[in-house]
């Protein structure tokens, strides 16, 4: 009881002052609007919170909804393949497989072993200073490699080095490889075509790329397609009217022909008579177009379409048509070819031996310049003019091959009479060979000529005509003489079949005149001569050898083209001469 | 009289509700499957790319020639050595 006594009493000592309830601080009466303020404030914080929930909910939801779908939708994009290039019968000249580009991110990837970026190195092909140079970079993207083929990226991902990783692509592969390429052309590692076919048809062969929404789950398994699909759309396939067999017949007698003659470069195209279809065009120099890493201008040249010539006497044959045709001569009209020099204006035109007095025929089969140059003389510009025009030459090509030239006629209006005796052999008027050659269609056709085509043809194609088939019956018998012991071109002849044709021989202009060193020569032909199937012309530029005739370096060329194209396409033979003994020396030709 | 229907509709409920997981999970795994599938297809065009691709680097004329004359010993033909046959004659 004493000790509760003790407490009380402290009690009361520790309450002693002022009392709670009348503490004056506390005895301050705040003013009312003090706490409603607190509480407005508070409410309106809720409200704020509420209408942003409804905001967010309601109506601004696509942001959060476009967050939320990132985190489990993924947009797919579907490849579409470039279309595949076939020739005529069904063989693949160009295909494209799917192949991975390898990256890296650089910091990653040094920070792996040593040992392991050796072999990265070894399996990319690459030296590794080279490799590490790459790495050596601020970027945090790197293409290590493109094109990898996937047995070489399955044993990268073997490796397992961090900040490696792939990338789907497509490279495009060329089986024909250099006999092929100056027609098909190749693409660029982007899968855009650079040159030829893949350049020209570059809208078709691509394709469409496609794209599908999709939900994918934890382990990346695809769960669901969401929204639209666009489904790819693969590039057309396009099929030649090219013949892989006639192909390398051509590309053998071209590569062939150059090496023998030790000529600067070749060219060789085969048409097909009857459709138009360009079956062959080879060229040599070539490339390899899955391995362009040493790629020049010289190899990349198509000479058979982006390359003009002056053609030389093979324009004859059109001089003597055109004068056939308007029955100005006939094949037996004579013409005084005198000693084998004639004053036309200033200028003098010769030919290479003196002929006499010889036939339209023999003009043709002796190749004299002197007796075209008279019977062009005897013609007004324009019906010549008109034509050049009709098969084609100067005229803006309509083949659809990138890079094909029109060749130069100049208009008639200015020709002076020696440049029209010019024109008539083949001087002071370029062609492409692939111009050349679709103009013999006329001699091989009964006069009319029809479209080129480079894609295979399934429509007979409506012709034009441009002689009668009277004169290029006539015409045709004369082509045939060439090559015929006595002609310009006996090294033409082919065992087994009848052939014909016409040779030329131009000098390069080199520095704006005629080079006495420098040559073209070329052939253009036709067989078998009894129902033509084949136009061939051959063009030989600048033959550095003891022969530079057209006769003597062409016309060997188109005989060995044409008894393989002939022998390969199952042509029956029309001649009965199977045993040919070509003289060493043939007869030389003018010009 | 209620209480018997809510009973009802809460069963018909639950089956509706499972047989949706249900289908849900078939739909998937059909989908998955077909994904599959539409893989394969895509495989198989890619070898059939590639086998075309083999048959026309092997089937290369040039090649064809190489072994015909080194491997075979064959040389061109002529007309010379060829007898002719013409269909129909007697």
């Amino acid at each position: 009881m004493k000790r509760g006594t003790y407490q009380t009493n402290a009690r009361v000592a520790a309450s002693k002052g002022v009392a709670f309830s009348k503490s004056p601080v506390l005895a301050v009466r705040l003013p009312d609007w003090r706490s409603r303020l607190v509480l407005v404030v508070l409410f309106s914080a809720f409200a704020a919170l509420g209408i942003r929930a409804l905001w967010l909910q309601g109506v601004s939801n696509q942001f959060l909804q476009k967050q939320g779908k990132s985190r489990y939708e993924r947009t797919l994009e579907l490849p579409a393949t470039r279309g595949k290039i076939m020739d005529r019968n069904g063989q693949v000249l160009a295909s494209s497989l799917p192949v991975k580009a390898v990256w890296a991110i650089p910091d990653d990837v040094l920070a792996s072993p040593p040992a392991k970026i050796t072999e990265l190195a070894r399996l990319l092909e690459m030296p590794e200073v080279e490799l590490r140079k790459k790495l050596d970079s601020d970027r945090t993207f790197v293409y290590l490699k493109r094109q990898v083929e996937m047995d070489v990226i399955a044993q990268i991902e073997k490796l397992k080095i961090d900040g490696i990783d792939t990338r789907k692509e497509y490279k495009r592969f060329y089986p024909q490889g250099e006999v092929m390429t100056h027609l098909v052309g190749f693409t660029s590692v982007e899968d855009v075509g650079q040159e030829s076919i893949e350049l020209a048809q570059q809208k078709a062969l691509v394709g469409a790329v496609g794209s599908r929404r999709v939900i994918k789950d934890r382990l990346g398994h695809i769960v669901e397609d969401v929204g639209q699909s666009r489904e790819p759309h693969d590039g057309r396939d396009i099929t030649l009217s090219v013949d892989s067999k006639l192909q390398y017949i051509a590309f053998t007698s071209v590569k062939n022909a150059v090496e023998k003659f030790h000529a600067k470069a070749g060219a060789a195209v085969v048409l097909d008579v009857h459709t138009g279809e360009v079956l062959a065009l080879a060229n040599w120099p070539t490339y390899d177009p899955n391995d362009r890493s040493k790629l020049t201008g010289e190899q990349l040249r198509n000479r058979v379409i982006t390359d003009t010539f002056e053609p030389g006497s093979t324009l004859k044959p059109f001089t003597v048509a055109l004068a056939l045709d308007t029955r100005r001569v006939t094949p037996s009209t004579l013409f005084d070819t005198g000693n084998g020099r004639i004053q036309i204006g200033d200028k003098i035109v010769r030919d290479t031996h003196p002929h006499g007095v010889i036939d339209v025929s023999t003009i043709i089969q002796k190749s004299s310049n002197i007796g075209v140059s008279k019977m062009a003389l005897a013609m007004p510009a324009e019906e010549m003019w008109n034509m050049f025009t009709k098969v084609g030459f100067g005229q803006a090509p309509r083949y659809g091959f990138p890079g094909a030239v029109a060749g130069r006629v100049r208009p008639y209006k200015s020709w002076r009479p020696i440049e029209q005796a010019n024109m008539s052999f083949g001087q002071g008027i370029s062609v492409s060979l692939l111009q050349l050659a679709h103009s013999y269609l006329i001699f091989a056709r009964d006069g009319d000529i029809i479209p080129l085509s480079f894609q295979k043809v399934t429509q007979k194609p409506v012709g034009q005509q441009v002689i009668s088939a009277k004169t290029a019956a006539q015409m045709r018998a004369m082509l045939e003489t060439v090559v015929l012991p006595g002609g310009t071109a006996v090294q033409a002849q082919v065992p087994g079949y009848r052939v014909g044709g016409k040779t030329g021989t131009a000098q390069k202009l080199v520095n704006g005149r005629y080079s006495q060193t420098h040559y073209v020569g070329n052939f253009a032909g036709m067989a078998p001569m009894s129902n033509p199937r084949f136009v061939i012309a051959v063009m030989i530029d600048d033959p550095t050898g003891a022969i530079h005739t057209g006769g003597g370096v062409a016309a060997p060329t188109f005989a060995a083209l044409a008894a393989n194209a002939l022998r390969a396409e199952n042509v029956p033979p029309d001649s009965s001469i199977t045993d040919i003994i070509i003289p060493e020396n043939s007869l030389e030709e003018s010009n | 009289m209620t209480g018997k229907l809510n009973v009802i509709l809460t069963a018909l409920l639950v089956a509706s509700a499972l047989s949706l997981v249900n289908a849900r999970y078939q739909a998937r795994h059909l989908f998955i499957e077909l994904d599959r599938y539409q893989q394969q297809a895509r495989q198989l065009d890619i070898d059939w790319s590639q086998l075309q691709l083999d048959q026309s680097t092997l089937g290369k004329n040039e090649r064809i020639e190489q072994i015909a004359r080194k491997d075979l010993d064959m040389t061109p033909l002529t007309p010379a050595r060829t007898q002719y046959l013409t269909e129909g004659e007697k």
